[in-house]
């Protein structure tokens, strides 16, 4: 199992890293979202090794990730980057080795990956010499090439189009089941929400939430119902528990938005429905990830500021 | 699947990678081939242009054969040949000397050459003519010219010198300058290499990639390392290839006092790339673009080149004090030391301390250099000052981060 615990990284003035605690079990995808600058590629850098934070720790089944703990781990960086004249082939082996794998082992591990990755023809050709999307599987292949006990991924999604995410998403899977913990982070929230047993959403460097998809729906908060009846607005007044965030007037009747108090049984809201007319439409309505997002984000206090002086210095970095 | 992996294993693979991927670019070929030519064509050069030993000489008079075998037997003895040439008059040698046909005619009482009368050529035929002459003179005056030249027969004065100067130091001193030469070429080459690597895994961004599984540490040894063995082993492939073809075309008498200069280049290489290769790491390690390199290696390439140009005032002057602090302090030392150190003439403790000060120097710059290096090689974007590279290690590193 991998573990942050209460890690804290500033530069300068502004603190980039506040005090984050999260883990991931083996076997378990776990999905870090947030706007640009909220800390997650800070915090991903920690986690392998590259920076060292100012106070908490990393652990490893337990105990402090050390640098031969870490080696074990996979990692793509945001800033993508192999050497662009070096062939594929010889690359990849030379990053396997890097992390401790032996010659021989390296190079039957780098013939399945590519040959997984339809890119066995392609092997003694240069970085350079391949396209994008190419590029993008030799870059996750440099990530997977030493068999790793935990994937970290900044952004792996990115750049990808629909089938390339399908493929990706597939191959993560595979080892997810072998029961290789990853984490990942992402803007594409619906292929959070889709592939992620856990999601961590991070603002100001602080985790403002986090837990299962399913989880952040429910936890503090009201059951919401959608109705579209033939009625006339107001039709579900005098329900106790039920009160009305929308009611409006269509074609149809009305269409209303509800939200239910706990203990109420959304079947006796249905039978009342149907007293006041026909019924066209009836379903719970669960906030997406992605309203989930804004609405964990806009809570962070100190959010629009962070975000501002964030921005800032992600300008400076691509120039 | 992934085991431990030592500072050692580590630096031993970057090392390798380094090693491999330079011997399959073409570029390194071509200026090992270019490097392999030019030193051939300094060594075949004086043999196409400047047979300088034989010369075409005419005689004239009554006395023309005495004078030409006279001239023959004074030539054997310094190597020199002398080819008779035959023309009826003066006016026919003299347009033949005009025409750079002929080096010298020789009438009577007068040598007719071009310009001027070659210092060589010029004691041989006086000797000659002084002999036949006086021969003849002492024939006219009733003496008997075999007595005279018995009297005069004396056996030289035996030079018995207190300090004798090494008569091979001249050719070792050479032969060091001309691996000075090279020597600076390969300094600068590689150092330039490691600078490009650098400044590649920034510009690349794989170096973050590679530091997450070894230490800056083992990517800088390793890098330094490996480069420089490639360095070493092509310099030590120049230096067979010119020792072999000097000898072929006679140009140096190869013996084992030859080693000697050879082996004074070789040392001063490690010593030199270890010094230069630091500063360079860690001027490359500032900057994340190749457009931005020059900017900062400038002050350490011009070093090198102040270094290159002192090495020439050593060559000429190698007893000077002047010199005697260029071969002794570093960084001058790196490409001044072999010149004169290859003489045999600089005293033992001259050597020592040059080497003392040289390996103190590299002591300091490899500390000070990885210090700098890992400060600064994982911040992306604008140069680096040295100060926030200097006090920027992996702790603060990244302020780019998001």
């Amino acid at each position: 199992m991998l573990e942050l615990r209460a890690v804290t990284k500033r530069y300068g003035d502004r603190l980039a890293v506040d005090n984050l605690s999260l883990s991931v079990e083996p076997g378990k995808m776990f999905g870090f979202v947030g706007t640009n600058g909220a800390g997650k590629t800070t915090t991903m850098r920690i986690l392998m090794g590259v920076l060292e934070p100012d106070a908490g720790s990393v652990c490893w089944n337990g105990r402090p990730a050390d640098a031969d703990a870490r080696r074990g781990f996979g990692y793509m960086p945001e800033e993508r980057g192999l050497y662009p004249k070096m062939r594929i082939r010889d690359q990849l082996i030379y990053l396997a080795r890097l992390r401790g794998t032996s010659p021989e082992k390296a190079a039957s591990a780098v013939d399945e990956l590519l040959a997984e990755f339809g890119l066995s023809e392609r092997a003694q050709d240069r970085v350079e010499q391949l396209s994008l999307g190419n590029q993008q599987r030799v870059q996750l292949a440099a990530a997977l090439v030493h068999e790793p006990t935990f994937l970290v991924l900044d952004e792996p999604f990115s750049g990808l189009d629909p089938v390339g995410v399908d493929a990706l998403a597939h191959i993560l899977d595979q080892r997810v089941r072998r029961g290789v913990g990853v984490l990942f982070s992402s803007h594409q929230l619906d292929l959070v929400e889709r592939l992620c047993d856990a999601v961590g959403i991070i603002g100001a460097g602080r985790l403002v939430a986090s837990g299962t998809v399913e989880g952040l729906r429910t936890k503090g908060r009201l059951r919401r119902y959608r109705l579209l009846v033939s009625a006339s607005p107001g039709w579900s007044q005098g329900l106790p528990g039920v009160s009305v965030v929308a009611d409006d007037r269509t074609p149809e009747g009305t269409a209303s938005t509800l939200e239910l108090a706990d203990g109420v049984d959304p079947q006796a809201l249905l039978d009342t429905a149907r007293a006041a007319g026909s019924v066209h439409e009836f379903r719970p309505l669960s906030p997406s990830l992605t309203e989930l997002f804004r609405e964990a984000v806009s809570e962070s206090p100190s959010n629009g500021q962070a975000d501002a002086a964030s921005d800032l210095d992600a300008e400076q970095v691509v120039a | 699947m992934s085991a431990p992996l030592s500072f050692t294993a580590a630096t031993r693979t970057v090392a390798t990678r380094e090693l491999t991927e330079r011997l399959r670019d073409k570029s390194f070929w071509m200026s090992t081939v270019i490097t392999l030519v030019i030193l051939g064509a300094v060594l075949f050069m004086p043999k196409l242009f400047g047979d300088d030993n034989t010369f075409t000489v005419a005689y004239a008079g009554s006395g023309a054969d005495a004078v030409a075998d006279a001239a023959d037997a004074q030539a054997k003895p310094l190597g020199m040949t002398l080819k008779r040439a035959e023309h009826p008059d003066e006016a026919a040698a003299r347009k033949a000397v005009a025409d750079g046909k002929l080096d010298a005619y020789v009438g009577a009482n007068k040598v007719i050459v071009k310009n001027e009368l070659d210092d060589q050529l010029g004691i041989v035929l006086q000797n000659a003519h002084r002999q036949v002459v006086s021969t003849e003179q002492l024939h006219q005056q009733g003496l008997d010219p075999g007595a005279v030249q018995a009297a005069q027969t004396v056996t030289p004065l035996t030079v018995d010198a207190l300090e004798p100067t090494d008569p091979k130091a001249e050719q070792r001193g050479q032969v060091a300058f001309i691996g000075s030469i090279v020597l600076y070429g390969q300094i600068i080459g590689y150092c330039m290499w490691v600078a490009f690597g650098i400044v590649e895994e920034k510009a690349s961004r794989v170096v973050e990639l590679i530091l997450s599984a070894i230490s800056t540490k083992a990517l800088l040894a390793g890098k330094i390392l490996g480069i420089g063995l490639l360095g070493f082993l092509q310099l030590t492939l120049i230096a067979t290839f010119g020792l072999f073809l000097g000898n072929a075309t006679g140009m140096l008498q190869v013996s084992s006092d030859l080693l000697v200069p050879v082996g004074f280049v070789l040392l001063w290489f490690l010593l030199g790339y270890a010094f230069y290769s630091a500063v360079f790491a860690a001027s490359a390690a500032r900057v994340s673009r190749q457009e931005e390199l020059q900017n900062v290696i400038g002050p350490a390439n011009m070093l090198i080149m102040v270094s290159f140009f002192a090495s020439f005032y050593v060559n000429f002057n190698p007893d000077s004090p002047i010199s005697r602090l260029l071969g002794m302090i570093p960084p001058f030392s790196a490409l001044c030391a072999p010149v004169r150190m290859a003489r045999g003439t600089a005293p033992w403790w001259e050597t020592g301390l040059a080497l003392g000060l040289m390996l103190a120097a590299i002591g300091f710059l490899v500390v000070a250099g990885a210090r700098i290096y890992e400060g600064a090689i994982l911040r992306m974007g604008a140069k680096i000052s040295l100060k926030d590279a200097w006090f920027g290690g992996r702790r603060r590193a990244v302020d780019a981060a998001a």
